[in-house]
């Protein structure tokens, strides 16, 4: 797959994986998995429990290398060996669990890791008003909810929680955001509002998404494309531009069982 | 006398509650209630419980809340509240130090042998005991982080082989080295002048209200609202009021005592490192979540070794400070109740034996307590018996305090 093609940037696509392939200790986790995500585009990936969505996720965002096949980003080939080389490329992931801190407020809770402060010189002191006006635009941008900046995470609900780790990824400005079930914990109204955040997400920031999820209700709801894994290999791919794509459709692909 | 991350003020993310939230906002004022106990005011119910110590023992004896009684107060638990202090910062991570006041032998053995047997000046002798006890803490630091060892089980080894490491460097002869006449032993006889006592406070004060000034500045600047009375004036006035009823009590006795002094600039420093600084977050961050501190880039393994490798430097400077005090080492040195001590006055302090949650201030507040009740006891001539029950019973009532505010605050879903 070395031949020299000539750029055409429009045509690129974001991302791309050609014949991915992931073993775990001989079996295949992922057997040859093709998947495009466009610039601004929100591709749904499922599947059923094994069936190779989560190990796709922790391969775009560098927690397990892939053994085969290959990754290109802007149309560059690209290694993705550590979740250092995917976030230097742009990609941020939102975990299921969240990783956030509870006893940390929500300005904390966005900047961990990357705080802004003085040199060490005019000791090392956080710029913590920069950061409250920075997560305040960021929260004000993306439409979430939170009631203040000052409480610790922990005593917040799980759609504003949620809100808060979308809205870390956005921090950075990324290109890529890797979602992992981000409405499998919450109700039916806090769902609604992360659906929104990650139209919102789309609309300010103009990053592509890729949201793995069980819940195939929201997928249908948000998702542009919708890609179907099975026992480690790609089955079907949905174009949903148009949310045309029927939940029975789905499912059938997703169990293999074809629809009466 | 708190240092909190940040200077309160009214954030207006969103606008008002809708009518439908009116219900959950009762459940929320009783919970927030409790999370205040459990995180920014968890200092008010410890002054509370000293503030009844202190009123028993002086209906007991008049003489204990008298300046030559506080004097000698303060001097008995400047080694406890060094030790505790480095005791703060393991327990934030989640990690417990059972060496330390073994650690607080040995370092301070070293000095002495250092200082009487090799002729070291007082100060390189000084300098070498606390680098050897920070050593201490990096080894076990880096077993903890590196194999994954509980440092329940590392700490507890470390313990018994520094009691013995302390056997192995005293004299053969006598079992103990004295540092009578030494430059160590002058560090606990000395006493400031009034003069400089005030100014020292003065300057203490001064920079506590200038840093929350800026904190209300930069914050205006960014166009956000904040209290000025809430967050600089109030706090001010009460920092400055306690600095200022310390002095006076010191001065009119024998003034205030050289190790009293090192604690407080002890405790200005490390308030400073973790509630200001990046590191100062990052260990609250890693003691509420590792994964996730972890997956944030930030590097775990070294927070904990820095923090182990500082309860360590700060147990020999304690021990070194016991030994001032007691003009000498011996086999006994670091034993007894010197490590159920340090531990209980950080937990007594407030500072959660789960992690994530504490101040250094905790090991001063602790330390206040612990050493009341030792020196009430003693004042009142009470025997040792009551005096060891009265202490473990407070350190478990405490650790209790602290499992139930952590289950029933926002901070229960840290623990799981």
């Amino acid at each position: 797959m070395s031949t020299a093609t000539p750029t055409v940037t429009t045509a690129t696509p974001l991302l791309e994986l050609r014949q991915v392939v992931k073993l775990f200790g001989g079996v295949h986790a992922l057997e040859g998995i093709d998947l495009t995500v466009g610039r601004g585009e929100i591709v749904a990936v499922v599947g059923d429990n094994g069936a190779g969505k989560s190990t796709l996720l922790k391969i775009i965002s560098g927690l397990q290398p892939s053994d085969g096949g290959e990754i290109l980003f802007d149309g560059k080939p690209v290694e993705l060996r550590r979740p250092l080389d995917s976030t230097a490329l742009g990609i941020e992931t939102v975990y299921q669990d969240l990783a956030l801190c509870d006893n940390l407020d929500t300005v904390q809770n966005l900047f961990l890791g990357r705080e802004q402060a003085r040199s060490l010189l005019c000791g090392a002191r956080l710029r913590r008003a920069d950061m409250e006006h920075r997560a305040q635009e960021t929260i004000r941008r993306l439409g979430a909810k939170i009631p203040s900046l000052r409480t610790p995470v922990g005593r917040l609900s799980g759609g504003q929680r949620q809100s808060i780790a979308v809205c870390r990824s956005t921090l950075s400005d990324p290109r890529l955001v890797l979602m992992d079930e981000p409405t499998a914990a919450l109700g039916v109204e806090q769902s609604a509002g992360v659906l929104n955040l990650i139209r919102r997400l789309r609309a300010e920031h103009g990053c592509a998404i890729v949201l793995i999820s069980h819940a195939l209700r929201d997928v249908l709801d948000v998702a542009d494309r919708i890609v179907v894994l099975r026992l480690g290999g790609k089955v079907a791919e949905f174009d949903n531009t148009e949310r045309t794509t029927s939940s029975d459709q789905l499912v059938a692909a997703i169990t293999g069982i074809s629809a009466p | 006398m708190t240092t909190s991350n940040q200077v309160p003020a009214t954030v207006t993310a969103t606008a008002s509650p809708p009518p439908a939230a009116r219900f959950e906002d009762r459940r929320f004022s009783r919970r927030s209630a409790l999370d205040a106990i459990a995180g920014q005011y968890r200092f008010v119910p410890v002054l509370l419980m000293l503030a009844v110590i202190w009123a028993f023992f002086t209906t007991q004896n008049s003489a204990f809340l008298g300046s030559r009684n506080l004097t000698g107060l303060l001097t008995q638990i400047v080694v406890t509240a060094t030790i505790a202090l480095g005791i703060v910062f393991v327990l934030l991570l989640a990690e417990i130090d059972l060496s330390v006041a073994a650690n607080s032998g040995a370092s301070a053995t070293l000095t002495a042998i250092l200082v009487v047997n090799h002729h070291w000046s007082a100060w390189l002798g000084l300098l070498a005991g606390i680098a050897a006890g920070a050593a201490v803490g990096l080894v076990q630091g880096a077993i903890v982080t590196q194999f994954g060892v509980p440092s329940f089980v590392v700490t507890l080894g470390a313990q018994l082989a520094l009691l013995g490491a302390i056997l192995v460097l005293l004299p053969g002869g006598t079992g103990q080295v004295s540092l009578f006449g030494t430059g160590i032993a002058t560090l606990s006889s000395t006493y400031l002048p009034p003069a400089l006592a005030w100014v020292l406070m003065a300057a203490g004060v001064a920079a506590f209200v200038l840093l929350r000034s800026l904190a209300v500045r930069e914050t205006r600047n960014r166009g956000m609202q904040v209290s000025f009375v809430r967050a600089v004036a109030i706090p001010g006035v009460l920092v400055a009021a306690a600095g200022v009823t310390a002095v006076a009590v010191l001065n009119s006795y024998l003034g205030v005592p050289l190790p009293v002094v090192i604690l407080f600039a002890l405790l200005t420093v490390f308030s400073y490192l973790t509630t200001q600084t990046p590191f100062g977050l990052h260990l609250y961050a890693v003691g509420a979540n590792p994964d996730a501190a972890r997956r944030a880039g930030i590097p775990v393994a070294r927070v904990k070794m820095i923090a182990f490798s500082l309860a360590g430097a700060l147990a020999a400077l304690g021990g070194i400070l016991a030994a001032s005090r007691l003009l000498g080492v011996s086999a006994s040195s670091g034993t007894g109740t010197v490590l159920l001590e340090s531990i209980a006055a950080a937990v007594i302090g407030g500072t959660s034996l789960f992690g994530g949650r504490g101040s250094v201030w905790d090991a001063l507040l602790g330390a206040l307590v612990i050493g009341s009740i030792s020196n009430g006891l003693d004042l009142i001539g009470a025997q040792t018996v009551v005096k060891y029950v009265a202490e473990g019973s407070i350190l478990v009532l405490a650790a209790t305090v602290d499992a139930i505010l952590t289950r029933g605050s926002l901070f229960a879903r840290a623990t799981k």
